[in-house]
């Protein structure tokens, strides 16, 4: 049955998605599974550019990242239909957002042996970093797009969606990529420079905005430090 | 969903929004400040609302504007509960309060705009030069008053 989900997952999406409005049986636990073992394949990849401890703390902290985006995001997008006037479904919206994060787990799996390649060269930690953030960010607008398709059937079809569905899957999608960023950004580090402390977490600093703000102010020569801190002065 | 699940609904979501402000400012303020402007502005305007519609000849009646008034205060309710949880967790994993205000205000703006939608539904498309005009009142004096608190 798990076979059968992920298959479908991989190759039948609209299939899927309306397993899940059909009640979606057994859909949330392999799901869940499905993002913990990707996330966990995933992260200890990540890790091993540290090595070490660093492996383990990768490997625990990205499914936090996934199952926790879809705990905060699944009832923004009930509550936005349900004020819109569709009949309130939080199962069903939970159902359908942790396998779109399942499906962008599945795909990251897929980059895994990328990323060791990227390892086994020893391409540079700053190369490293973007091409990590182009594999994630491609695989969060698939299952963004899997969610703003499936949002789309659950409107008793297409006839009859009230005008402002469009409207609101894009807040759904606002409130997705804003959660999914900052929890990922909270839960950092997931590659470690190689001459860093390796640590669990990095005390709070500030947002993933705060950190683009900041980052576009040093880009302009705005520096709001005298220079960087050696690990040993953080 | 049932009308007492959307009142309490209405009820607690301004209060939890007015919570993630009062734990960046340390002000207990806003926990009252918020509910009571969501719903004294609806009663300040309201009225405003029916009178205008109906001395240009394209009000529904007194009781299906009180329902529909009701059933958008509602989707503002269940909206803003569920925008709520992505809000806290965005305010309270920064440390710029600004972030608190732009998350905050943006959630709050959606579950009015939403509201503002249900309601142009339930009045079954109305005059639009009318209904803008009250929005956009509604809007100017809620934003004010929002501003005041979080300032």
């Amino acid at each position: 049955m798990i076979a059968v989900m992920i298959e479908q997952l991989l190759r039948d999406r609209p299939g899927m998605t309306a397993r899940i409005q059909s009640g979606g049986r057994g859909v949330i636990p392999v799901m869940l599974a499905v993002i913990a073992v990707s996330m966990i394949v995933v992260g200890a990849a990540l890790g091993s550019y540290r090595g070490g401890v660093q492996i383990a703390y990768a490997a625990i902290k990205l499914p936090m990242v996934l199952i926790g985006t879809a705990l905060l995001s699944a009832p923004a997008l009930t509550a936005i239909g349900t004020a819109l006037g569709r009949p309130s479904k939080l199962r069903t919206d939970f159902a359908l957002v942790i396998a779109a994060l399942a499906f962008g787990a599945l795909l990251l799996v897929s980059c895994t042996p990328l990323i060791l390649v990227g390892r086994a060269l020893e391409v540079p930690y700053h190369r490293f970093i973007l091409a990590v953030v182009a594999m994630f960010a491609i695989a969060g607008l698939a299952s963004l797009r899997m969610i703003v398709r499936g949002s789309g059937q659950s409107w008793s079809g297409a006839d009859s969606r009230p005008a402002g569905s469009t409207a609101a899957v894009g807040g759904l999608c606002v409130v997705f990529a804003l959660v999914c960023g900052q929890l990922a950004w909270a839960l950092r580090p997931y590659l470690v420079r190689p001459r860093a402390e390796v640590e669990f977490l990095r005390p709070v600093e500030g947002s993933l905005v705060d950190s683009i703000a900041q980052a576009l102010d040093s880009a302009r020569g705005i520096y709001r430090r005298e220079r960087a801190p050696l690990p040993a002065e953080e | 969903m049932p009308f007492p699940a959307r009142l309490v609904l209405v009820t607690c979501a301004p209060v939890a929004l007015g919570g993630i402000v009062a734990l960046r400012t340390a002000s207990a303020g806003p926990l009252a400040a918020v509910p009571a402007i969501v719903f004294g502005v609806v009663a300040a305007t309201a009225p405003a609302l029916y009178i205008a519609s109906a001395a240009a000849g394209s009000a529904p009646p007194l009781g299906t504007m009180v329902r529909a008034l009701g059933t958008a205060l509602g989707a503002f309710g269940v909206a803003l509960a569920g925008l709520v949880l992505p809000a806290a967790f965005l305010a309270l994993t920064s440390i710029a309060t600004t972030t608190t205000l732009v998350v905050t205000t943006g959630a709050l703006a959606a579950a009015v705009g939403l509201a503002l939608w249900r309601l142009h539904d339930e009045l079954g498309r109305p005059q639009l030069a009318i209904f803008g005009t009250w929005a956009l009142a509604t809007c100017a004096l809620g934003g004010r008053l929002w501003w005041e608190v979080v300032s």
